[in-house]
């Protein structure tokens, strides 16, 4: 008997496992109980897209390792309190009864134990006392996140420190946070391994000196554009741990810091300096001196000069991987001593002055393993240092050649010859390619994201080729590309079917009939279309109602497109997550219609929207008060918008830009 | 030499089979079984046909032969064969399964577990259904609930 059923459920459990796509498993679950029950006893991630579902889907998800609120509208103290009643039927929320699917007398509450990470970034309608809730009920948690949480503070930070068991904080963007806070979370939190505390601005080198002291099993640290100082660089030289250190925008640190890092942490691999300004070559030698199995450097932009002891150290590096020094002045003796480092995978040499055909031509005889190249801005380069980096790094990936305007079709055809492997391509801004150079390029058949903005020499016909052969393509960037058009647009809706990212901004000659190809793309994702004067609401109609997992659209200055468009969006991209409708002639009830429906809306930006009235904005923002996070309004608006509407959106955690 | 000794596998419908015994150890379960000295000779293998056995045999034979070839060309080769031997009805397909699972042999299983899974890709629940016999025992109540969750609830 040829049946499924009659297979044991743990072979059906692996069968099972073997569907990677989201649809493929929720069409399983759909078949029978058995591949449902299957399925809720074997799905360990959840991203939960609304809040009504979320008691019932945690009841019957009891082996779920890994939860994200973060798309999620409507987390706040009150729907933390109603998750963490043990009381059977959760009727607080309206639709979803108990279901009759799951066995009775299972514990809503398993899921609290069984959870190892939680992801709240972006939750900021959540409070201290709402977090504390949880982190306590969540006993095993190792990993949260409540990145960009931006008026989370040190109540919140004490409430996540209840968390003894955490490894990892991801604290990114939590702008109240101060050195109170982070004492609490280091006190709290001795087993953290992971901490990052971007933008965390209120942070000094106080906090992180006690962090280091209380965790001393750290062994990832970012403190990215925190105003810490040499001392803090002292603390973090004790970390006998610590593997990856970020110091991207610390200003406040010289080389005199760097001496204390090059004595200690003896395990460390990775080190991110970029933006640093106070530090020069000497601080990076001490560094190189003492790691030897250093695998990654980035000093983008925080050298003026490459010095030749420096370049000569590399050498020692042997499990050197990756190095940046975008914005150094390089000399040709500068690429000889890097091609010495055979084991170099990538490198970074964007907006570097005396990058020269010459120079580069010495690097890649020696670095053969290279797979990713940034030359932004290197704009003396020809073709001949391509032919010479196609020859000779046969597995280049990533290849970056923005404003490089010297490179013609020769280099695209060298490339399409023997870099096979290419995955990325940048060529933004390079005047010098054209519809041949394309063809040529087509040849790459892993090209998975191409940028092409700024490229006037371009036209449907080089677009048909790329399309017609690279099936893997999942980002095209055509931003002020003229001479693209409606049938680049069919040529990409038949050919490149993943495509999930695609710029047509100021492609003026596109009109609807190219933006019923575009609705052929299911895999749509975001979507920029600046000011396409010929695109109407039928044009729009046509996106919406074929790009259904369309979540981020800008249509800035799409002037034309009338209300028949915009209810159309409001029917249909349920996803939008984020919308540009600045200047587009949208009335009232339009905007009501996006704002009430687009329930997944977290950001909007509705600048010069000359035929909404400001009783449009109230009653457009009192539909959406309690999930919107982000918007951008008319300063003018400032003045005469209720402040019962500004005073729940503030208390909601949502953030108002005034243009 | 190990490598020359051999063993007799006996069906469950009492057809023998000789084979090498470093083929026959490619089932961790007759492995166990020849190491702790309990299998007689030869060894019964219940629960799996003779029609099946002899696949699992075909199948372990090639494994074995190609890990001792030092050619790294043969991996795309092997995967080719592996793809070739799939290539049976629905029937024999969870019968290959059932006796993998059973005789422990990991690869098979997963390849095996694998192929099916690649045969419902991209179909949907009724076809899911068809293809292989399954009865579709929701109610309209919970199937429209659980069709709801699949479109609104989560990724």
């Amino acid at each position: 008997m040829a049946s499924l059923e009659s297979l044991t459920e743990d072979l059906l459990v692996r069968i099972y496992k073997g569907l990677a796509s989201d649809g493929d498993r929720k069409s399983w679950r759909l078949v029978c109980r058995d591949f449902h029950r299957i399925d809720a006893l074997t799905r360990s991630s959840l991203r939960v897209l609304r809040v009504e579902f979320l008691r019932s889907l945690l009841a019957n998800y009891p082996r779920l390792d890994t939860l994200d609120l973060s798309v999620c509208p409507r987390i706040d103290d009150g729907a933390v309190a109603v998750l963490l009643t043990s009381r059977g039927s959760p009727w607080a929320f309206p639709r979803a009864a108990s279901s009759s699917l799951s066995p009775p007398g299972r514990d809503p509450l398993a899921w609290t134990r069984g959870l190892r990470k939680l992801v709240l970034s972006r939750s900021t309608g959540l409070g201290h006392h709402g977090l504390e809730q949880v982190i306590r009920a969540c006993a095993y948690l190792e990993s949260v996140d409540v990145s960009h949480c931006c008026g989370f503070g040190d109540r919140e930070a004490a409430a996540l420190s209840c968390g003894a068991r955490l490894r990892e904080v991801k604290m990114d963007k939590c702008l109240g946070v101060t050195d109170v806070g982070l004492a609490k979370i280091a006190v709290g939190c001795g087993r953290l391994e992971k901490v990052s505390l971007k933008w965390c601005m209120e942070i000094g080198d106080l906090g992180v000196d006690l962090l280091c002291n209380k965790c001393v099993d750290l062994k990832f640290l970012d403190l990215s554009y925190l105003k810490v100082t040499n001392d803090s660089l002292r603390s973090i030289g004790s970390l006998p741990k610590l593997e990856v250190l970020a110091l991207v925008g610390c200003s406040l640190i010289d080389d005199t810091g760097l001496q204390f890092l090059g004595g200690g942490c003896p395990l460390l691999r990775v080190i991110d300096m970029s933006r640093c300004n106070g530090i020069s070559s000497c601080g990076l030698i001490s560094v190189a001196k003492g790691h030897e199995d250093l695998v990654q450097l980035n000093a983008s932009y925080s050298l003026t000069e490459c010095s030749s002891i420096l370049l000569r150290c590399f050498k020692d590096l042997k499990n050197l991987n990756a190095i940046k020094i975008d914005g150094a002045r390089v000399s040709d003796s500068a690429f000889k001593a890097l091609s010495n480092c055979t084991s170099l995978v990538e490198i970074g040499l964007g907006k570097c002055i005396g990058a020269t055909n010459l120079g580069l031509m010495r690097l890649v005889s020696g670095c053969v393993n290279l797979r990713v190249l940034d030359l932004t801005c290197c704009h003396s380069i020809t073709d001949a240092a391509i032919f010479a980096i196609s020859d000779s790094c046969r597995n280049l990936t990533c290849l970056k050649l923005e404003s490089c305007n010297m490179i013609t079709e020769k280099s695209l055809y060298y490339l399409g010859s023997f870099c096979l492997l290419l995955e990325e391509l940048d060529l933004t801004d390079c005047g010098g390619i054209n519809d041949t150079g394309l063809e040529y390029l087509s040849n790459c058949l892993e090209l998975s994201c191409l940028k092409l903005a700024l490229c006037p020499t371009i036209s449907d016909k080089g677009l048909g080729h790329i399309a017609s052969k690279c099936r893997k393509i999942c980002e095209i960037d055509l931003y002020r590309c003229n001479g693209i058009g409606d049938d680049a647009l069919a040529a990409l809706s038949s050919g490149c079917k993943k495509l999930r990212r695609l710029n047509l901004s100021y492609c003026s000659d596109v009109t609807d009939r190219g933006m019923e190809y575009l609705g052929q793309l299911e895999e749509l994702w975001d979507l920029e279309m600046r000011s396409l004067f010929n695109v109407t609401g039928v044009g729009l109609m046509a996106l919406a109602a074929g790009c259904k997992r369309l979540a981020d659209l800008d249509m800035k200055y799409c002037e034309n497109v009338d209300d028949s468009g915009f209810w159309a969006l409001a029917y249909y991209a349920r996803n939008l997550r984020q919308i540009n409708l600045s200047h587009c002639n949208i009335s009232n009830m339009g905007l009501c219609m996006v704002m009430s429906n687009l329930t997944r809306l977290q950001e909007a930006k509705l600048v010069h929207l000359n035929k909404v009235t400001v009783e449009g904005f109230e009653l457009a923002l009192r539909t959406c008060w309690v999930r919107i996070k982000k918007v951008k309004l008319l300063a003018a608006l400032r003045f005469k918008l209720s402040s019962d509407v500004r005073e729940t959106l503030h208390s909601r955690g949502c953030k108002i830009r005034w243009d | 030499m190990a490598t020359s000794r051999k063993v007799t596998l006996l069906s469950s419908d009492g057809e023998s089979f000789e084979v090498e015994q470093s083929v026959a150890v490619e089932s961790i379960t007759i492995k166990d079984s020849i190491e702790e000295g309990s299998a007689g000779n030869p060894i019964p293998v219940p629960k799996v046909n003779s029609k099946i056995l002899a696949k699992v045999i075909e199948y372990c034979k090639k494994h074995v032969e190609s890990a001792k070839a030092e050619d790294r060309v043969d991996d795309e080769d092997l995967v080719a064969w592996d793809a070739d031997f799939v290539k049976v009805d629905q029937a024999t397909l969870f019968d290959l399964i059932r006796a993998a699972n059973f005789l422990n042999i990991k690869s098979l299983l997963d390849l095996t577990c694998q192929t099916v899974a690649d045969m419902i890709k991209g179909k949907t629940p009724e076809e899911k259904r068809k293809t292989f016999t399954i009865r579709n025992d929701f109610t309209p109540e919970e199937e429209e609930e659980v069709r709801r969750e699949n479109q609104w609830a989560f990724e």
